[in-house]
């Protein structure tokens, strides 16, 4: 009987191992992958406590990814799409005021002679919010355009996640 | 002893349905990828002969290049078809995009130097990748801005607009500017993404003109 439990549980554990691989896509699949990562990642805070209805301060730490910059929230030719960050109406948090930081004046390779305004590597926005009483999921958003050296990637819009608790 | 045979059974049974129900759902889901990268056939970069740089390569190459009919910035449809015999470069840009900016006057005298010989310039306007349908004001705004572009550039042929519904059929063009040279009997001989040189450009309309 002791045999039988031992071959029934390696075959039980077998089965799961192979159902835990099933699910697991292939490498193959993997290496080519369908969505390019953002240009632009949010880091922190998660969570914030504020006085409710007060307008209170937070900084947001962005960073753009290595070799890619976005355009400031001042950017130096009309056509180019500035960063800029809102906070969608309904939500139990208001933006008040957001303050960028200026950004950095770079020329390209390509182009020497025109002077860009951009943020590269991390950057911070300071937000002044205010909160009603109690805890709100915040889905904030970033809107940027993101090129290299040759190439640009079209304007994008991602999600900024704050728990923010209004006391 | 009997009872727990059958016990033994019904757990090695249940086991086997939660492994199938994982290899199917594995199955559907790699089928489902294949069928997005397939849809998206994006290209990729292969170094040049030299070896000091890398080209491009679209899976469009030597295919026929797909149609198209969009609205030009006077309001009339332009097709693709409405080109044939002749030499085309399709050159998706957008205002918001330095290095379109770079190239354009490259193309505009690309364009002057080889339109007697029968090539012709699409520029394809991919201005609202971010834009909903339904704001009015974003795309009013984009089509403004890419008709004071296309006046401040001098650009002599043809723009069209809505370039993001026909992206997906020429790989997706997740960068800009992305260009396809299409010969005269409608195939796409080259291809380049992101900014060139001019000399590149020109040797990819050659290589349409030849065909």
């Amino acid at each position: 009987m002791r045999k039988t439990i031992r071959a029934t549980a390696a075959t039980a554990i077998s089965l799961c191992v192979l159902a835990a691989h099933a699910q697991i896509v292939s490498p193959a699949t993997q290496n080519r992958s369908i969505v390019k990562t953002d240009a632009v990642q949010y880091l922190f805070p998660e969570q914030v406590s504020v006085p409710a209805g007060k307008p209170s301060p937070v900084t947001l730490h962005f960073r753009v990814a290595q070799g890619l910059h976005i355009n400031s929230h001042t950017p130096s030719d009309e056509f180019l799409i500035p960063t800029d960050f809102s906070i969608p109406d309904g939500m139990g948090v208001r933006l008040g005021a957001a303050t960028y930081p200026p950004g950095t004046i770079i020329s390209l390779a390509f182009d020497p002679k025109t002077k860009l305004s951009v943020y590269t590597g991390e950057f911070d926005i300071q937000a002044r919010i205010v909160a009603t009483p109690g805890n709100h999921l915040v889905q904030g958003k970033l809107h940027y355009q993101a090129c290299d050296q040759n190439q640009c990637m079209p304007p994008k819009t991602i999600n900024v996640p704050i728990d923010v608790i209004g006391k | 002893m009997r009872r727990n045979t059958i016990v033994l059974i019904a757990v090695l049974f249940i086991l086997a349905i939660f492994a199938w129900a994982g290899w199917a759902n594995w199955e559907y889901r790699r089928q489902i990828a294949e069928k997005l990268l397939a849809g998206v056939g994006q290209g990729e970069l292969v170094p040049a002969p030299g070896g000091d740089t890398m080209n491009y390569v679209s899976p469009l190459n030597g295919k026929p290049a797909p149609a198209f009919a969009l609205q030009n910035l006077s309001g009339s449809k332009v097709s693709l078809a409405s080109y044939k015999d002749k030499a085309v470069m399709i050159n998706f840009w957008a205002t918001w995009c330095g290095p379109c900016k770079v190239e354009t006057p490259w193309i505009v005298e690309l364009r002057n130097k080889y339109a007697a010989q029968g090539f012709e310039v699409l520029g394809v306007d991919t201005e609202g990748d971010d834009l909903q349908a339904s704001d009015k004001a974003g795309w009013a705004k984009a089509e403004a801005n890419a008709g004071k572009f296309v006046t401040d550039m001098k650009v002599p042929y043809p723009v069209l607009l809505d370039g993001d519904s026909i992206s997906r059929d020429y790989g997706g063009l997740d960068d800009l500017p992305a260009s396809f040279f299409v010969d005269r009997s409608g195939k796409v001989v080259a291809a380049s993404v992101g900014l060139t040189s001019e000399s590149d450009i020109e040797g990819n309309i050659k290589k349409a003109l030849a065909n």
